[in-house]
């Protein structure tokens, strides 16, 4: 039974220091020439905070989107939503475009020079440039 | 029959809701928020309303307080150029829900960090006005209405320009606007008046903003004027009919019609602090506002304040808020000695130059329950003081504590 109990507590925190999902990278485009960024920073753009770089998303309910706004602002999904709600109702921003999965996220930050993504590392391709890994 | 209605509407906006999602294309985006809310509170002798709301609650449930439904479209046409419109369905200066046009505007972006936006703005008088009506937006039910209450103009046919600048982490916004408002307000007298007015209003709003904190100074002017202000006028013109009878006199009682008046435009400041907190989990909001006359009026200057605090349990969100607000005279308008030759018209004046004021304390929750919707309940502990607060229909008698129970469903598309 203590055994058991161990084994538990062990395989507990083998889970916590290995989450089971892969790791998230924010991505820019080649010609942008930024080479590194903060969270912080990265979640300023992803909260209409700055506009100097555009945004694009994940879907909404998807895994890696909810655990992106948790590692850069510490927000979860339906903060993020109140915050854009200000933003799109007083008619200040529009949210970022949503794609489909990370290789779509991929393909439009490969596109256009100002945007920005996040996306699954072992999605990454010589397309985008990593400014950022998160933890 | 009411339940129907409720259950009705609630499904008409959860349909809504599943179908937004198609009307996306690539240049046009389509969204709207809306709150289906019903309140009651414990009394029949007054109604608690929402600022220039024609009609508030008493001790019926009703839905009319807090319901309201927006949409918006705003047309992206390239890189720097868009357009956004809004309407607003809800109950404000008439006993019925009606819809306003509460955006329409084109936007430029000069560059990443300007923008200008020509056409009808939300004015952002204090810190949440323009987008006090995103039930969504915001954490408590309603913005208080010791704050909000001080002004009565929503929106501007003009201009603003927004400048956005980073200092590292450090944030800094700084909108500045300028035009025309034109609207209606509602005064709770003589069975309940709407009177039209306009007002040349400018102002201008810095925000700075530093991780989970954002603070906001804000200073407007309006030149507010109006002519059908019905039971002002009817005082004025006994004013001015009675001003010969006062002899030499007469010539300070006109003066006092004219100051009193707002026929020829007044001009009203407004200047406001305020913090916001998102650390966390402790939620925090307070602001602190100044009415104050520029010129002689009838409006009295006043001061008000709330602070509001709340603490996130994953995905339930408590909060207190308090909120007061209290008149600190009308040194703008001199009333001259000799009125008291007329008791029932100085009483009159100095009666109307008396602010009223107010105090609440409120608690609720909000539950982010499911995407896109939150399901909020709060109750008010309305303490109304001089000429019973912000309350409207009151008798001529000092209320005691009013409680008004609310429940509402806030939902974003």
């Amino acid at each position: 039974m203590k055994k058991l109990m161990i084994s538990l507590a062990l395989a507990t925190l083998a889970a916590a220091a290995l989450p089971a999902s892969a790791e998230t990278v924010v991505i820019v485009n080649k010609a942008n020439p930024a080479t590194r960024m903060f969270s912080e920073q990265a979640a300023q753009f992803f909260l209409g905070k700055s506009n100097m770089f555009t945004p694009v998303d994940q879907p909404e309910s998807s895994p890696i989107r909810a655990e992106f706004y948790h590692k850069v602002a510490d927000k979860d999904p339906a903060q993020v939503k109140a915050i854009w709600s200000k933003l799109v109702f007083t008619g200040k921003a529009t949210p970022p475009k949503e794609f489909a999965n990370s290789a779509e996220v991929k393909k439009a930050v490969a596109a256009d020079p100002k945007a920005i993504g996040y996306i699954d590392k072992s999605a990454v391709d010589d397309t985008v440039k990593v400014i950022l890994t998160l933890p | 029959m009411k339940k129907q209605l409720l259950v009705a509407s609630f499904l008409a906006a959860l349909a809504v809701q599943a179908q937004a999602g198609t009307l996306d294309d690539g240049n046009l985006s389509i969204s709207g928020f809306g709150t289906l809310g019903i309140a009651k509170s414990d009394t029949d002798q007054a109604q608690f309303a929402r600022y220039n709301q024609a009609e508030g609650v008493q001790d019926k449930a009703r839905i009319g307080l807090d319901s309201n439904l927006g949409l918006q479209a705003t047309y992206t046409f390239n890189d720097w150029l868009s357009a956004t419109t809004q309407v607003l369905t809800r109950k404000n200066t008439s006993p019925s829900f009606t819809t306003d046009l509460t955006w329409a505007f084109v936007k430029a972006k000069i560059n990443d960090e300007t923008s200008v936006r020509v056409g009808r703005v939300l004015l952002p008088l204090f810190i949440i006005s323009d987008y006090q009506n995103v039930g969504y937006a915001n954490t408590m039910m309603r913005p208080p209405i010791e704050m909000y209450g001080q002004a009565p103009i929503e929106n501007i046919d003009g201009a603003d320009v927004n400048y956005q600048h980073s200092f590292g982490d450090f944030n800094f916004t700084t909108q500045a606007f300028v035009g025309v408002s034109r609207g209606k307000l509602f005064i709770p007298t003589a069975g309940g008046v709407v009177a039209t007015y306009r007002a040349p209003a400018a102002g201008i709003a810095f925000t700075g903003e530093y991780g989970p904190f954002t603070m906001r100074l804000g200073h407007a002017q309006a030149k507010l004027e109006s002519n059908d202000l019905g039971p002002l006028n009817q005082l004025t013109g006994t004013i001015r009919a009675a001003a010969p009878l006062f002899g030499p006199y007469a010539p300070q009682l006109n003066q006092l019609a004219d100051d009193l008046g707002v026929n020829k435009g007044k001009k009203i400041g407004f200047t406001s602090v305020g913090l916001t907190m998102d650390w966390k989990n402790i939620v925090l909001q307070t602001e602190y506002a100044q009415r104050r006359a520029k010129d002689p009026v009838y409006i009295p200057d006043t001061n008000a304040w709330y602070t509001m605090a709340g603490y996130r349990i994953g995905k339930v969100l408590p909060y207190y808020a308090h909120a007061d607000y209290k008149g600190t005279g009308s040194p703008s308008v001199n009333v001259p000695a000799a009125l008291a030759g007329s008791p029932v018209l100085n009483a009159t004046v100095k009666g109307l130059l008396v602010s009223g004021d107010q105090k609440s304390d409120l608690v609720g929750v909000r539950w982010d329950f499911a995407k896109s919707l939150a399901l909020k309940v709060q109750v008010d502990r309305v303490k109304p003081g001089t000429k019973n607060g912000s309350l409207i229909f009151t008798p001529n008698t000092q209320l005691g504590n009013v409680t008004v129970v609310a429940a509402g469903l806030d939902f974003v598309f």
